[in-house]
């Protein structure tokens, strides 16, 4: 079962329908945690959501409990939240990608996607991370083709994975394809 | 067939009444045996009891009426702090005796009594418009939301025939959404173009608008559509729209069933383009009525993106109570069908006081001056049915 965590976003449900023709899904607001269903899952997805990972405190609590123990994805914000936990710094972005559609690439070797592969993706953010970033484990996987700027982290150890972009947007390519990929390794 | 002096004998009757824009023409509901007015503690109850009738056949076996912007924010466990404003009803539904089928062209002469000598008066200038506006943007900048829309209002005194109103409306811009109340007290009249839900058996529907364009001499429909793929910003507010419809849907509906049957289509009204999705899915089992209206309402195109940090955005700064505008008007049937629009392009007439509330909407890239006159000049249809 797979738990997503939202953080009363207006695009969770997508993920929620994304996720749902892989496996089951239960899907409870960030301050409704159900512990039970928590603990049951084999996946943690942490969802989009308005504001920064700051925010949400109880979001970084649960990831630091189970990391390494689940598997754990985070989307937008729920990148952003992991990116939070492992101490990278979050920051607002000259330009603002709210809506849009734009071209990202694999960057990396050890990317589960094939490099210098790229597709279109949409997109809805005003933050972004910090770079350099580094973090045991981590890697930045995929990048926007126009400004480099982090789309994606593997952490292929302990099974934590996250995207910048929104792999269930109507404006993203095969995002049923990323997240097939992901629950499958 | 319908009698010659119909409308005219049913307005001066001070019978309630109400017009609701049809697939071919209008439909009249009158003869009202009950009227609900809604509360925050008698909502859900009311919605519940709608598809409770004992006959679920006849054609007015329903309830139609409106629920304001305040009520559906109460809906979903929102508060709106105490606002100024009118008093006005939260919701008022009907349960209607009589419907009458009218072609489009509505036979009725006005009988001339426009009393308004006061001027429309805006509740917010454009100095303080600007003041929200650059609050807003730095809201998007730091993540709280991703588009929001402001409202303004203008208002001024006034006793109106509403049916007068409403008829020189269509005449001038006929709308799919298109409705009129008249009560006692109060008449609403709408030129609404769009449907915010529309349940037919098991399957449903959203038709959301988020870009318009005011018709000129050189365009036309394609050159329309090319105007809006090509400007990011429309193309962004509506993206974005389309994604929060299909998760408001998926919320309700089976997994895999919700699809986009038209994507970012023009439509041509009188005078504008409207850039337009429309965005379907089949209803999971054992939805009500209330978990339709809770996962829709109120219409996020009028609100701005993500929901509900952004009703809180907005609640907190508006101080003065939207009533009737971005609410929803529209019927739900015994047998559970429902169709309702969002409440815009709308006057609201009460006890003689009249008022217009338009939005638009902020994005990282709007400009506070554009935005504020685009206000005006969608306000400025409906001022001048007052001449």
């Amino acid at each position: 079962m797979i738990y997503i965590i939202d953080h009363k976003d207006s695009f969770t449900h997508n993920v929620v329908h994304q996720f749902e023709n892989f496996d089951d899904v239960t899907c409870d607001n960030y301050n409704e945690i159900n512990e039970d269903k928590l603990n049951k899952s084999k996946t943690i997805v942490f969802s989009p959501g308005p504001g920064a990972p700051k925010d949400y405190p109880v979001s970084s609590a649960i990831y630091k409990k189970f990391k390494g123990k689940k598997k754990i994805i985070g989307i937008c914000l729920g990148f952003q939240q992991i990116l939070y936990c492992e101490k990278g710094k979050i920051i607002q972005q000259k330009k603002i990608y709210h809506g849009y559609q734009s071209k990202i690439k694999v960057t990396s070797d050890n990317s589960l996607f094939k490099k210098n592969s790229k597709f279109n993706v949409g997109r809805y953010h005003s933050l972004k991370l910090k770079e350099p970033f580094a973090a045991k484990n981590f890697e930045i996987t995929m990048r926007c083709a126009i400004s480099n700027v982090a789309m994606a982290i593997e952490n292929n150890n302990e099974k934590v994975y996250g995207f910048q972009f929104h792999p269930e947007s109507f404006l993203t390519e095969n995002g049923n394809l990323l997240i097939k990929k992901i629950l499958s390794v | 067939m319908i009698k010659k002096n119909y409308l005219k004998n049913l307005n001066n009757s001070k019978k309630p009444f109400i017009i609701y824009k049809s697939d071919k023409g209008f439909d009249l509901y009158t003869d009202f045996s009950k009227k609900i007015i809604l509360t925050k503690n008698n909502i859900e109850k009311f919605i519940n009891q709608c598809t409770k009738l004992k006959t679920k056949k006849k054609e007015t076996d329903l309830f139609i009426g409106f629920f304001g912007y305040e009520i559906l924010n109460n809906l979903i466990g929102i508060k709106v702090k105490k606002q100024k404003g009118l008093k006005f009803p939260k919701g008022i539904f009907y349960k209607p005796e009589t419907k009458i089928k009218f072609p489009n062209k509505l036979n009725y002469e006005n009988l001339g009594i426009v009393k308004s000598n006061t001027l429309f008066k805006i509740n917010i200038n454009k100095a303080s418009y600007k003041v929200i506006f650059d609050k807003f943007k730095k809201k998007i900048k730091s993540g709280e939301t991703y588009q929001i829309k402001i409202c303004t209002k203008y208002s001024n005194k006034a006793k109106i025939d509403a049916l007068d109103f409403f008829c020189r409306l269509v005449k001038s811009n006929m709308a799919p959404e298109a409705f009129m109340i008249k009560d006692k007290d109060y008449s609403i009249i709408s030129c609404s173009p769009e449907n915010l839900l529309n349940k037919k058996n098991n399957f449903i529907t959203t038709k959301p608008i988020a870009g318009t364009l005011k018709k000129t001499k050189k365009l036309n429909k394609i050159k329309a559509l090319v105007f809006f793929r090509k400007n990011i910003k429309e193309s962004k507010e509506h993206n974005m729209i389309v994604d929060m419809e299909r998760s408001d849907l998926s919320r309700i509906c089976e997994a895999g069933s919700v699809k986009i049957i038209k994507k970012k289509i023009i439509e041509e009204y009188k005078d504008l383009y409207h850039y337009v999705s429309l965005i379907g899915g089949r209803l999971k089992k054992n939805i009500s009525s209330l978990d339709i209206l809770k996962a829709m309402m109120p219409g996020g195109s009028v609100i701005g993106c993500p929901k509900i940090s952004t009703l809180n955005l907005l609640n907190t700064q508006e101080k003065e109570s939207r009533n009737i505008y971005t609410g929803s008007f529209g019927y739900i049937k015994s047998n559970g069908d429902m169709r309702f629009n969002i409440i815009i392009r709308s006057i609201l007439n009460y006890k003689n006081n009249s008022e217009i509330a338009v939005a638009s909407g902020v994005v990282i890239d709007s400009n506070a001056k554009h935005e504020f006159n685009e206000n005006y000049i969608k306000a400025k249809a409906l001022m001048e049915l007052y001449k």
